[in-house]
């Protein structure tokens, strides 16, 4: 195995900026399964990610995970389409917090403004832009692998860290 | 196993709010990609625009499983569909009007240009459900 690296700088500065996110495991029949995810923090160890997840998006999640480990994030910056998807492995999974739920908080006010700044004629107003982002019921954590940019455009795909070798 | 889309959720199809889309590869890496759009073709199909060669493109041709998640924030409800890759269109109708409003979508946005579809990826649904905000 590699030598555990950081995650670089620049994606770590995206995380604080980032106004939505999305987790996704896959089941042992490799169906997959989409967790939204209404907040995020990277660890202390900058390169473990924790996500914050409502419980209508809790389905399968423990079991996929403890099946098989593999957890991915997509990460967006609205407005500019600024987009990364963080790949890589499970770690734990508690009950949600209050501090968790003060981090969604600040998760859910950068999504609320980036939606209604991106187009305010037709965007739906703030409360239920703020509606839209559940209370997290549990927090995962993955050691994330690999980050691939997903900006649309040619480019997305692009590997562009690698924190550990695939298992 | 199929099902039906009800016709509540067309409007939720066609409301501009980007959509989720998870696959997994056959050697078991999940990956979940936002998308601008989902198109209704009949009841129980829908499609997916292919644009450039990505993870999602090469997943569903490897493991057709797949789900999508529409975002209707106005209604305050999500919608999960559970569907499976199950054929690609280079032309004809559907790929006709999918490449027709991806154009708009993508000049409403300031993107212009960037995009060009390939081919019009039909999906068969296998379920549909939705969460609704607390």
């Amino acid at each position: 195995m590699s030598e555990s690296r950081t995650l670089p700088r620049v994606l770590v500065q995206f995380l604080d900026r980032a106004s939505v996110a999305i987790g996704c495991t896959r089941d042992a029949s490799l169906a997959p399964s989409i967790h939204y995810s209404s907040g995020w923090l990277l660890d202390a160890d900058q390169r473990s990610i924790w996500c914050f997840i409502p419980e209508p998006f809790t389905a399968g999640l423990r079991a996929s995970l403890e099946e098989n480990g593999h957890f991915a994030l997509t990460v967006e910056h609205i407005g500019p389409h600024e987009c990364y998807q963080f790949k890589g492995t499970y770690l734990s999974m508690r009950p949600a917090t209050e501090a968790d739920r003060e981090i969604t908080a600040r998760c859910r006010e950068r999504f609320v403004a980036a939606v209604a700044t991106l187009n305010p004629h037709v965007s739906p107003n703030r409360d239920l832009l703020r509606k839209y982002i559940l209370d997290p019921a549990v927090a995962v954590r993955f050691a994330v692998r690999e980050v691939y940019l997903q900006t649309p455009g040619p480019g997305a795909g692009r590997l562009l860290a690698q924190l550990e070798d695939r298992p | 196993m199929s099902a039906r889309l009800p016709d509540e959720i067309r409007p939720v199809m066609e409301n501009g709010v980007p959509v989720i889309i998870a696959t997994c590869s056959t050697d078991g890496v999940p990956n979940v990609s936002i998308v601008s759009e989902v198109y209704y073709v009949d009841p129980g199909t829908v499609a997916l625009s292919f644009q450039f060669f990505s993870k999602t493109i090469k997943n569903v041709r490897e493991n057709p499983q797949a789900t999508i998640i529409l975002n209707d924030i106005q209604g305050g409800r999500r919608w999960i569909l559970r569907v499976r890759y199950d054929h690609s269109e280079t032309e004809g109708p559907i790929f006709d009007a999918m490449d027709m409003q991806i154009e708009a979508i993508a000049s409403a946005t300031g993107m212009s240009g960037i995009f060009k579809l390939r081919s019009a990826d039909l999906y068969k649904v296998s379920s549909v459900e939705t969460i609704r905000n607390a």
